[in-house]
């Protein structure tokens, strides 16, 4: 689905990716681990093409396409950092941007309604605008404005961040769920143990650099690694 | 006289209307004021009257022709400048300074091109006023209300109700995730320039032809600045109530008050409404948590 190979990335004079190289298959859950500043952030930006990197990203067997904006047609979407909800679009037209480069129309009103399903008090909130909603209820829009692109893979960037444990739990109960309709999902994360609950298998980076890769359950017996790394 | 008053600044803020909506499209989009606008519009009055007066064109090709001219100097000002100042990530100031830089080229370039000499429309509508219910109508008013409302009823449809049209507030809001969502958003930019473009142009002409066509016709459109402040800067809607309570506030000061305090009291009103609601009329200020 998506295999990264030797990505580097640098700001300025600062190397913030070196070297990276990942592959995540179809329909599996892949953490990326590290602690702030690990170049986690950097590593999705550079698959996306929103920043400019050397190495090779294959997505689907092909070269992804070189502009941002084609990327979500091609079934690559990106949830960043922060949400980024568009904040004075109502709910339903932060939903209809996320089904932006579809033209199925009904396609389109299946998914919208299959999102609503997964995320019932989006649907209270359709009409208000997206700058209004709770933290927890922004990143469900964000969750969801990506699913709109019905995508293949879905990249989410740290959809923990500062949310309260109880909605982090409703959160990640969904992204299961929306593995298990087989969208491949790439999660970046600080929160270790709660991305270690549901991934198959993680990559952990530190300094730019991926340090160790496993299966979920090596990982999590590895206390020491997990300790030093990730704190 | 009431009415009749009230007509005429109806005209003035359509015009207003189709220059300050310019002004708020652009302002979403890349936060900066784009001070070559009124110029936009001066130079698409230029190509009307010239094609008119010494070309012979019909009047609706030489209103055609200024449209896609004015279009066609916006798109350039975007495509060869201002988007290689953005590019460069310099701070906006500098795309603001650049489009003060086009404007003073554009007003010199028609002084000697074209000259600095007022010129005219020839008459082209069939008559200048009529009677209505005991009041005075003047025709080119009508005109220009029909043609300025149309033209903003377009614009609004295009922008709050078609696909094309969220992509731009996609783009407005946050143009990284409108990016990340699918929008070509260097594309919609330059759509953006174009209608602005367009718009300007359909003012200037219809400036031209209630007043006068001159070089420094473009200064109008500080006005229609003062509009899109008023409505709440970036907010199209804004832009439009804004417009037209300029143009109405205009025609009632100079007709009841004095023509020489016209000026004052649009300021005046600017600044009470930038000190008691700074964000605009209809501006919004729909921060989003972090």
């Amino acid at each position: 689905m998506l295999s990264v190979t030797d990505v580097h990335v640098s700001y300025g004079g600062i190397r913030a990716l070196r070297g990276a190289t990942l592959h995540v298959k179809p329909g599996e859950i892949v953490a990326v681990l590290g602690a702030n500043g690990a170049g986690k952030t950097t590593l999705l930006k550079a698959i996306s093409g929103m920043v400019p990197c050397t190495g090779e990203i294959l997505f689907k067997g092909a070269k992804r396409p070189s502009s941002t904006y084609r990327l979500a047609g091609c079934g690559l979407c990106h949830v960043p950092e922060g949400r980024r909800i568009l904040a004075n679009l109502t709910v339903l037209e932060n939903l209809q941007l996320g089904a932006f480069s579809r033209t199925d129309k009904r396609g389109v009103a299946e998914d919208l309604e299959r999102v609503l399903t997964l995320f019932p008090r989006l649907r209270e909130r359709l009409g208000q605008y997206g700058g209004l909603l709770s933290g927890g209820e922004q990143q469900m829009l964000a969750i969801s404005r990506g699913l709109m692109g019905r995508p293949d893979l879905l990249m989410l960037d740290e959809p923990s961040l500062g949310l309260a444990p109880i909605i982090v739990k409703q959160i990640f109960d969904i992204i299961r769920e929306i593995s298990s309709f087989g969208t491949a999902i790439l999660l970046v994360e600080q929160n270790a143990f709660k991305a270690l609950s549901i991934c198959g298998r993680a990559y952990i980076l530190s300094v730019g650099e991926i340090v160790k890769t496993g299966a979920r359950e090596e990982l999590l017996d590895n206390q020491t690694l997990i300790q030093g790394y990730l704190g | 006289m009431l009415a009749q008053q009230l007509i005429n600044g109806l005209s003035v803020g359509g015009i207003y209307a189709l220059l300050s909506t310019g002004y708020a499209l652009i302002y979403s989009l890349l936060g900066f004021s784009n001070w070559a606008h009124g110029e936009v519009a001066m130079l698409g009055a230029y190509i009307a009257v010239m094609s008119v007066i010494a070309a012979k064109l019909p009047f609706v090709a030489s209103l055609a022709l200024a449209l896609a001219g004015a279009a066609l100097i916006s798109l350039v000002n975007e495509k060869f400048f201002y988007r290689h100042i953005r590019n460069n990530n310099s701070p906006t100031m500098f795309l603001m300074i650049a489009a003060m830089g086009l404007s003073t080229t554009y007003k010199n370039l028609i002084v000697v091109l074209v000259g600095p000499k007022f010129k005219y429309f020839p008459q082209i509508l069939p008559f200048e006023s009529f009677e209505f219910c005991g009041i005075n109508v003047g025709v080119l008013d009508i005109f220009s209300i029909v043609v300025s409302l149309a033209a903003i009823v377009l614009l609004d449809v295009l922008i709050y109700h078609t696909k094309f049209g969220l992509g731009i507030r996609g783009c407005a809001s946050d143009s990284v995730t409108a990016e990340l969502l699918g929008v070509n958003v260097n594309r919609y930019i330059l759509i953006v320039f174009l209608l602005a473009g367009g718009l300007a142009g359909c003012a200037g002409v219809l400036l031209g032809m209630k007043y006068t066509v001159y070089p420094s016709l473009g200064n109008v459109a500080l006005k229609a600045f003062i509009a899109s402040v008023f409505g709440g800067l970036g907010s199209i809607r804004g832009a439009i109530l804004g417009a037209f309570m300029i143009g109405i506030l205009e025609t009632l000061v100079s007709a009841y008050v004095s023509s020489g305090l016209r000026d004052l009291f649009t300021f005046g009103l600017l600044i009470a409404i930038l000190l008691i609601r700074p964000e605009g009329l209809l501006g919004k200020s729909v921060e989003q948590k972090s």
